[in-house]
């Protein structure tokens, strides 16, 4: 029993620092993203070349994850955020098509279709990760840290430049903000952090392959931001444990029949979306106003 | 003999993509609506085509006309009842695409309960090709496909320049604030606007029914095209989208004379990065900054 | 006094008595729902009429049960699955189904000690698993070195082309599929891959085509093999076509243009005339009004292999955990299964007879060459 409630805990942490970081650029940047699970997948890809071919240090697998998560969504985010925002939505959907492809294809780094299997644990100054409920800890405390960063970045100026920006761009501009510097950085905050939550999915499962990292996932944790509720700092935390009880939750209803489950849960999130935006724009944690300071 | 081949497949697929993404166009460009839902509106029509003509037998203007029914009342009430919502009170770029996005994974999941997850096909001779030329085999659904295109952009043409209906759609694209003065009302021609973008999916769904098959998940596919063909062919110019829909189709099918199919799709996306990079206006779009 | 402590020690013992013979449970973890759904729905039916079988012969001391997880058919999925099944409800032994998701649970499996085993996958890398992993399907390299001698040497088609999805099974059916077509005096005149999204394939049929081919294999799955043969055959494409189990669902024994075209198959010689096979090609046929495929009879002798092992562990007096149930296996030489007699390889693979099928065009095949 403990054993199956860690493993939905670490599952949990995972989801909810990917949830964190799409809110960050979504809700505060408004920075609309659909290629978040392609940094979620670089940052696992990056982790499992490392620990299987040269160390399988988690600092260093962790800070190789997130700067090359970082990295790469700096070559999106320069060009696309020149331009309007439905650009931007339709860039990162390319990149997520692009992705796919890539994870699929480039089979010396990344296993191709058949992905990477016998990832080790990490190891943290000498002591090794296996037990599971250490994970966990581990996983608690990565899911911390990056609630952290979060906030401090939220709650301090960079916050409330980026909230400007999101609010009225030439305003902003005009105030003298460097649009694009905040635009581009946060961005890659939150692709570094998306990074280092594939590093701690990689080295749990010990198994990725690209059917974790497609258009499919970058739409639930869209929905996990929004159902809790976007610019503010726990609802994506709450739309993270909201959406992954809601597959458990539904087992429990024995009048669905178990072929249509996974469906019926989707058309529920889908539901929840239109509802949500239609009377309560800011999501359950965020309320009427989409605009709210965190 | 094979870059003749690919390139006629090209034309077909172009043709279908010119119309879906015109579609689209027409709604974003006029109502400023992310219309993410475009690609249920395609599935809805299709299915329905499917379930008609191959299920329950009747004939294809009998099933293309309730595809149409259904394509255009899907498009008509989502725009009323939702969108009118949001706008009234918000409106914002993200709460429309939201909600659209939540509207198209409904739809998708509700066809998949359905009518089962697995790809259906319309069986009709006319998908099965001939050897017209040693090496060249077309089927003269292409054909079909080719000549519905054309029709159905003459009609989109006259209706937006001979018509006032289509004049003041026009006007609603480029001022809808000035059109109240006129005594038109927005909200109304924007229900217009969404009957006649979801109208002209309808021959796409029903001719890829007959070709590639159906399948709950193909929104997604379509919406890509959307998006794409949108911004390559500049926003607000349905000339442009119809364009860039035809050449895109045409990229994805001669580019496997070169390339491995993995990397077909991927085509479409390196020339919407290209676009983005070096021409963010498209190719017959107004310069857009933020 | 002495007649009541015989008394007592009577209902002593028949209070014991119960709890001498248990109830058994296995696991499931299949996609229940999401786009596969479908075949974790055939499976289950397989898994559901052996437990049948079982309880009303009473193979077991005890009533045995299967307890399903959805893995939706992904790795993630499949790893909680698999941890609800070996923490909560503690079975020692558990169906898999889907490559990925079994790459995934297998290190579960080695951890705990809980035997895994797959009956619908046929990926070649999924005998690296460990010994907590067995196959009761034999895998994709064998069915090729059927087919290719039967396309070259007895029919005579000696250009090959092939179409794949760039996965370990398709890799591996490309590489064995060249070696055995070489060996056999043929050629393999073209190859393509394609990604598993993709729906279009009148480019890839016109550059098939151009290679000339005498016949065409095909290595996909799902959805898209469907789409596949349709569209080859409504793009000039008239040769043979051939392919491995995959080939053995209803929507592709259905469709039309399917008519004609081989697959090879692990050995279901439903016709054979011993009491097993037949009884459960009668019920099947009872109950869901057609006849057993692969995947249905795969898992029905999967759950069967735990009721032989089990068994044999009660008899000796042992214990049913995982541990002792590999002990077993390794100690079993054959195995009675429906349609087939097999044999455990050390790596957990299942050695078993393949043979040939012809698609008739009603919905079902016929069997062209016998599995030797």
């Amino acid at each position: 029993m403990i054993a199956y409630l860690q493993n939905i805990a670490v599952l949990f942490c995972i989801n909810a620092i990917l949830a964190l970081t799409l809110n960050f650029i979504m809700g505060y940047a408004g920075i609309f993203s659909l290629a978040h699970a392609i940094f979620f997948g670089v940052g696992a890809y990056a982790t499992a070349y490392i620990a299987m071919h040269a160390s399988d240090s988690l600092l260093l697998c962790m800070a190789a994850s997130a700067a090359i998560s970082a990295i790469l969504s700096m070559a999106l985010a320069l060009p696309a955020l020149r331009v309007r925002g439905e650009y931007f939505v339709a860039a990162s959907l390319g990149l997520q098509v692009i992705g796919v492809t890539i994870f699929s294809e480039w089979k010396s780094i990344t296993g191709g279709l058949g992905g990477m299997i016998g990832i080790p644990r990490p190891k943290l100054w000498g002591y090794t990760f296996n037990d599971d409920t250490a994970f966990l800890m581990l996983a608690l405390v990565v899911l911390g840290i990056v609630v952290g960063i979060t906030a401090l970045l939220v709650r301090g100026s960079f916050g409330r430049s980026l909230m400007a920006i999101r609010d009225s761009e030439s305003a902003a501009q005009t105030y003298g903000k460097h649009v694009n510097a905040v635009k581009t950085l946060s961005v890659a905050v939150a692709a570094g952090l998306a990074g280092v939550a594939g590093s701690l999915y990689a080295f749990y499962i010990s198994f990725i392959n690209v059917e974790s990292f497609v258009l499919e996932t970058s739409i639930l944790l869209m929905a996990m931001v929004i159902i809790g509720g976007t610019g503010t700092l726990f609802g994506p935390i709450v739309g993270a444990a909201l959406l992954m009880s809601l597959p458990a939750a539904l087992t429990y209803l024995p009048f669905l029949p178990p072929t249509e489950l996974g469906s019926i849960q989707q058309i529920i999130y889908g539901l929840a979306m239109v509802l949500l935006m239609m009377f309560r724009p800011g999501g359950l944690v965020g309320g009427r106003s989409k605009e709210k300071s965190a | 003999m094979l870059f003749t081949q690919l390139f006629i497949n090209g034309l077909q697929t172009g043709a279908l993509y010119a119309l879906i993404a015109a579609g689209f166009s027409l709604i974003f460009g006029m109502t400023r609506i992310f219309h993410a839902a475009h690609g249920a509106t395609f599935t809805i029509a299709g299915y329905i085509f499917y379930e008609c003509y191959s299920v329950l037998h009747l004939s294809w203007p009998v099933a293309a006309l309730a595809a149409t029914f259904a394509a255009s009342l899907f498009g008509v009430l989502l725009d009323r009842y939702v969108y009118a919502i949001i706008q009234r009170h918000e409106g914002s770029f993200f709460t429309v695409f939201v909600a659209s996005f939540g509207m198209a994974i409904i739809v998708q999941n509700l066809i998949a309960m359905i009518f089962d997850r697995g790809a259906v096909t319309v069986s009709t001779p006319l998908s099965k090709s001939l050897e017209v030329m040693p090496g060249l085999y077309v089927a003269p659904i292409a054909a079909v496909v080719i000549v519905c295109a054309i029709i159905f952009f003459v009609a989109l043409q006259w209706l937006l320049t001979k018509t006032n209906m289509g004049i003041a759609l026009r006007a609603l694209g480029e001022n809808p604030t000035l059109i109240e003065v006129y005594g038109l009302t927005p909200r109304l021609l924007s229900q217009y606007v969404f009957l006649i973008g979801s109208i002209l999916v309808v021959p796409a769904a029903i001719l890829t029914a007959a070709t590639s098959g159906l399948n709950p998940a193909m929104g997604n596919h379509v919406m890509l095209i959307s998006i794409a063909a949108t911004i390559v062919g500049g926003v607000g110019s349905l000339r442009g989208a119809a364009m860039a829909g035809l050449i895109l189709g045409m990229a994805e099918n001669l580019c496997l004379a070169f390339i491995d199919p993995q990397w077909s799709e991927a085509v479409t996306f390196v020339i919407l990065f290209l676009f983005i990079l070096f021409r963010p206006g498209g190719v017959y779009g107004r310069a857009v900054m933020s | 006094m002495k007649k009541l402590i015989l008394g007592l020690t009577l209902i002593q013992a028949a209070w014991a008595l119960p709890a001498a013979a248990a109830d058994y449970k296995i696991g499931a973890i299949f996609p229940m729902s999401g786009a596969n759904a479908e075949y974790g729905q055939i499976f289950g039916t397989g898994v559901n009429l052996a437990i049948e079988h079982i309880n009303a012969d009473k193979k077991l001391s005890g009533t045995l049960s299967v307890i399903y997880e959805d893995s939706q058919a992904l790795p993630a999925q499949g790893v909680t699955a698999a941890t609800k099944l070996v923490n909560v409800s503690k079975v020692p032994y558990a169906l898999s189904a889907f490559t990925g998701v079994s790459k995934a649970v297998a290190p579960v499996g080695a951890r705990t000690k809980t035997v895994i085993v797959n009956g619908g996958a046929v990926g070649p890398d999924l005998a690296t698993l460990g010994d907590y992993f067995w196959n009761v399907i034999p895998l994709a390299n064998f069915e090729v070195r059927t087919m290719a001698p039967f396309l070259v040497k007895e029919k005579g088609f000696k250009r090959v082309a092939m179409v794949y999805v760039d996965d370990p099974i398709g890799q591996a059916l490309l590489t064995d599929l060249g070696t055995e077509v070489k060996a056999a005096g043929g050629e393999m005149v073209g190859s393509f891959s394609i990604p598993t999204t993709a729906q279009q394939f009148s480019g890839i049929a016109a550059r098939i085509r151009d290679t000339k081919p005498d016949v065409v294999y095909i290595a996909s799955y799902g959805n898209q093999q469907v789409q596949l043969i349709k569209q080859l055959r409504d793009n000039g494409i008239n040769q043979p076509i051939a392919s491995y189990s995959a080939f053995s669902t209803p929507s592709v024994l259905s469709l039309p243009e399917a008519k004609g075209v081989y697959f090879t198959a692990q050995q279901l010689n439903l016709t054979r005339d011993d009491p097993l096979t037949k009884r459960v090609v009668a019920d099947y046929k009872a109950k869901y009004n057609k006849e057993p495929g692969a995947y249905v009879v795969n898992y029905y002798n999967a759950v069967l292999t735990f009721a032989e092992l089990a068994s044999a562990l009660e008899k000796a007096g042992k214990p049913v955990t995982g541990e002792n149930l590999l002990a077993q296996r390794k100690a079993t030489k054959t195995f009675e299964f429906v349609g087939a007699t097999v044999s455990f390889a050390e790596d957990g693979t299942v050695k078993a007879p393949i043979q040939i099928n012809q698609i008739v065009g009603d919905g079902t095949s016929k069997v062209v060459v016998a599995g030797k």
